[in-house]
C-alpha cells in the first residue's frame, strides 16, 4: 500500500484512502487545493501531503532503479525499515508497557504472552481485542479481533465491562495521538465492540489445530481483523501428549501457520501461555510452557510476574526491544498503570 | 467452524448458580458460574462440603430465583458422604411443588457417585457425557461437584519426575474433559481442593498465584494442594479459610471466623466475604 509508506497521521492516510487516492501517483497528480476539499483538510496540510508525496516517489524510483535485478517477492532492507516505521501497534491501555513495547503489540508480528494463574493473561487479551477496535481517527486500528478460547475463560460480562470503560476513555486517546477530532465524533457502542469480535471456543486440540488451518480463509472473508488471541495456545498440548515429538511438530506447525498468517493479512498475533517448572542446575525455577523448542517460535515474548503486590510485564526476547519491564494492574476498566507511586522503568 | 455471536450472549449473560445466600452470590458476581470450572480451596473443616452440599440443593430453584432449575451430581472421593447433613440442609430448603409433584424432595434431583481413583473419574467422564445426552427429565444435569479432586491425587503419585509428569498430564485430561463437557451441557463445574502447609524456605509451593500473596488458614501459611499445573487447569479460585478466636481452649464453643475470598477469577475483581455455617447451611455476613 503506497500510501502507507507517507509519514502522516493514520486517520489523513484512511481519509485519502477514503477518497480514492491509493498510489502516491495519484496524489502527485493532485494540486493542493483539490486534495484539501477531498479530503477535508486544510491547504497547508494538504502541501504537506503533497510534498510527502513527491519525496516518498522519489526514493522509491531510486531503489526500484538500483533493484531491477531483484527475485520477486524480494526486498531490501531500506523498504523494509521505511514499512516497518508504519507497522501499526495495538495499545495495551497501560502507558507504562506501551513504551516498553514501543507503543503497543506489533502487527505483523507473533508475540506470546505467559504467566501464573491470575496474573491477568486473560485481561490482557480482553483489552486487546477491545482496543483494537478503537477507530482510525483516534488513533486505533479500526479492526476486528478473532479470539481463540481454549479454556473457557472468556466471560462476556467481563468484556462488556471493558469495553465500556474503552468507550469512555477514547477522547483521551485521541489526546495521545495529537488529532483534531472535533469534528469527527465516532460514536461507538458497546454491542458492536462485541459484534467484532469473532469468538471461537476450542474443546480439543485437533479442533485447534483444523481452527488455525481455516482461519487463512476465514480473515480472507473478514479482511478487518488485525488482531488473534488464542487463550492459551497451551492448555490442550499439556494433555495425551505420549509422543513428544508429534507435539512439537504440531506447535511449530501452528505457530509457522500463525506467522504466516500475521504477514499476509498484516495483523497481531497474540498467544497466551502458562507456566510451569523446570528442573535447572538442582532447583525448581519457573519457565513457560511448552519446551525449549517452543520457545523458538514466536517473535517477541513477554512474562508476566508478581513484583511484591505489583503485576509486571518483563520483555524476555524480542528482535527489536530492549529487553525492560514494566509494571501495570488489573483494573475494574481494565489494563491501566500501575497506580503505585514507584513507577520506574527498570532496566535488566 | 463458525464464530459465536456474542451480542446473543448479552442478553443472556453467563448463567450463574445461586450458592444460597444473597451476600455470598454478591461477593461471586452473581454466584458460581456455567460453562467453567470453580475451584473451591480450603483446609479441612472450612467448609467446602458444605458449600458444595448447599450449591447442589440451590441449583434445583427456577432462574427467577437464582438457580438453575436443574438436578447435579456430586462426586465425592472421601468417604463416608455426609447424607445426614445433605438431609438436614434440605429440610431447611424451601420445598418447590410442581404441578406433576406437589412436594418433591430435593434430594431425589441430587445424584452421588463414588470415585477412588483418577483413572476412575478419567473413565466416569465418558459415562457421564451419556447421561447428559440421554436426559430427558425436567430437571436436567447442570451441576457438577467433585469434592475433592486432591484425594485422588495425593496417595498414587511418588514425588519422582516420572510420576510427577504422569499425574499433571492427569490433571489437564481431566479438566479438559469437564471444560468441554461444561461448554456443551451448559454445566457449572465445581471442584474442591485440600491445602498443604507452606514451610518457610521450601521451594517449588511457594509460587506467587492470584491476588493473595499469601493464604493463611489457622494462623498457617497454606498453598493449594497440587501445584502449579492443577491451577493452570481452573477458570476460577476461591480460598475458604478460618481464623479460631483462640480464648476459648476448652473446645467446647470454640469460634471459628472464616471468609471466602476471591484468589483469580476471569470475570471477578479481587474481594472477600465472611461466612457462618449454622445447621441451616452457609452464609454470608
Amino acid at each position: 500500500m503506497e500510501v502507507g509508506m507517507l509519514p502522516i497521521s493514520a486517520s489523513k492516510r484512511g481519509k485519502l484512502l477514503a477518497a480514492g487516492y491509493t498510489s502516491l501517483r495519484s496524489i502527485s497528480r493532485a494540486s493542493a487545493s483539490q486534495l484539501a476539499t477531498d479530503i477535508e483538510v486544510s491547504e497547508d496540510e494538504a502541501c504537506e501531503i503533497l510534498k510527502y508525496a513527491s519525496q516518498t516517489s522519489a526514493l522509491d524510483r531510486s531503489i526500484g532503479n538500483s533493484n531491477t535485478s531483484n527475485l520477486y517477492g524480494g526486498q531490501t532492507a531500506w523498504t523494509m525499515l521505511n514499512e516497518e516505521k508504519f507497522n501499526t501497534r495495538i495499545t495495551t491501555s497501560c502507558v507504562d508497557l506501551d513504551n516498553i513495547l514501543g507503543g503497543g503489540i506489533t502487527c505483523k508480528e507473533v508475540t506470546e504472552l505467559g504467566g501464573v494463574p491470575g496474573i491477568g493473561k486473560t485481561q490482557i487479551g480482553i483489552q486487546l481485542a477491545v482496543n483494537v477496535q478503537i477507530p482510525l481517527e483516534y488513533g486505533g486500528l479500526g479492526g476486528k479481533a478473532i479470539y481463540i478460547d481454549t479454556e473457557g475463560s472468556f466471560m462476556v460480562e467481563r468484556v462488556l465491562q471493558i469495553a465500556e470503560a474503552c468507550i469512555e476513555d477514547m477522547p483521551e486517546y485521541s489526546h495521545h495521538f495529537h488529532n483534531n477530532v472535533q469534528d469527527c465524533e465516532v460514536k461507538m457502542h458497546p454491542n458492536s465492540i462485541l459484534e467484532n469480535i469473532f469468538y471461537f471456543r476450542v474443546c480439543s486440540y485437533t479442533e485447534q489445530i483444523a481452527l488455525v488451518n481455516y482461519l487463512d480463509k476465514f480473515i480472507e472473508e473478514h479482511k478487518d481483523v488485525k488482531i488473534i488471541i488464542i487463550d492459551s495456545v497451551t492448555f490442550h498440548f499439556r494433555q495425551d501428549f505420549d509422543d513428544m515429538a508429534l507435539r512439537t511438530r504440531l506447535l511449530n506447525e501452528m505457530a509457522l501457520k500463525l506467522m504466516k498468517l500475521a504477514r499476509k493479512f498484516c495483523l497481531a498475533v497474540v498467544l497466551l501461555n502458562q507456566v510451569t517448572t523446570k528442573y535447572i542446575e538442582g532447583s525448581y525455577q519457573l519457565t513457560l510452557a511448552l519446551g525449549d523448542s517452543w520457545s523458538h517460535s514466536c517473535t517477541n515474548r513477554i512474562i508476566l510476574f508478581w513484583n511484591g503486590d505489583e503485576r509486571h510485564a518483563y520483555i524476555d526476547k524480542s528482535p527489536s526491544l530492549k529487553s525492560a519491564s514494566a509494571a501495570y494492574s488489573v483494573t475494574t476498566r481494565g489494563i491501566r498503570n500501575s497506580n503505585s507511586s514507584c513507577k520506574r522503568i527498570k532496566m535488566v | 467452524m463458525q464464530p459465536e455471536n456474542l451480542l446473543h450472549q448479552i442478553h443472556l449473560p453467563t448463567q450463574k448458580c445461586t450458592v444460597g445466600c444473597p451476600l455470598l452470590d454478591r461477593c461471586l458476581g452473581g454466584g458460581i458460574p456455567c460453562n467453567s470450572i470453580t475451584e473451591l480451596v480450603a483446609e479441612n473443616g472450612t467448609g467446602k462440603t458444605q458449600f458444595c452440599l448447599q450449591l447442589v440443593l440451590y441449583a434445583q430453584l427456577p432462574p427467577s430465583r437464582g438457580g438453575l432449575s436443574a438436578s447435579s451430581l456430586y462426586i465425592h472421593t472421601e468417604y463416608p458422604f455426609p447424607f445426614r447433613r445433605l438431609r438436614q440442609l434440605s429440610r431447611a430448603f424451601p420445598l418447590l411443588p410442581t404441578p406433576d409433584h406437589p412436594v418433591a424432595d430435593p434430594c431425589d434431583r441430587v445424584f452421588v457417585q463414588g470415585v477412588y481413583t483418577a483413572d476412575e473419574l478419567v473413565d466416569a467422564l465418558p459415562k457421564i457425557e451419556l447421561f447428559l445426552i440421554h436426559s430427558k427429565s425436567r430437571f436436567p444435569l447442570r451441576v457438577i461437584v467433585i469434592d475433592s479432586i486432591a484425594a485422588l491425587f495425593r496417595s498414587d503419585f511418588d514425588n519422582t519426575g516420572l510420576d510427577l509428569r504422569r499425574r499433571s498430564s492427569l490433571f489437564f485430561k481431566i479438566a479438559g474433559g469437564l471444560k468441554s463437557l461444561a461448554k456443551r451441557f451448559g454445566l457449572a463445574v465445581v471442584v474442591t481442593n485440600q491445602v498443604v502447609d507452606l514451610i518457610e524456605g521450601g521451594n517449588g509451593n511457594g509460587v506467587r498465584v492470584g491476588n493473595l500473596g499469601v493464604l493463611y488458614s489457622s494462623g498457617r501459611r497454606v498453598a493449594p494442594a497440587l501445584g502449579l499445573a492443577w491451577a493452570n487447569c481452573v477458570n476460577s479460585r476461591l480460598f475458604l479459610s478460618r481464623h479460631d478466636d483462640g480464648a476459648d481452649v476448652d473446645g467446647s464453643c470454640s469460634k471459628s471466623r472464616r471468609r471466602i475470598s476471591v484468589v483469580f477469577a476471569p470475570h471477578l475483581p479481587h474481594s472477600s466475604s465472611e461466612f457462618v455455617i449454622t445447621t441451616e447451611g452457609v452464609f454470608g455476613r
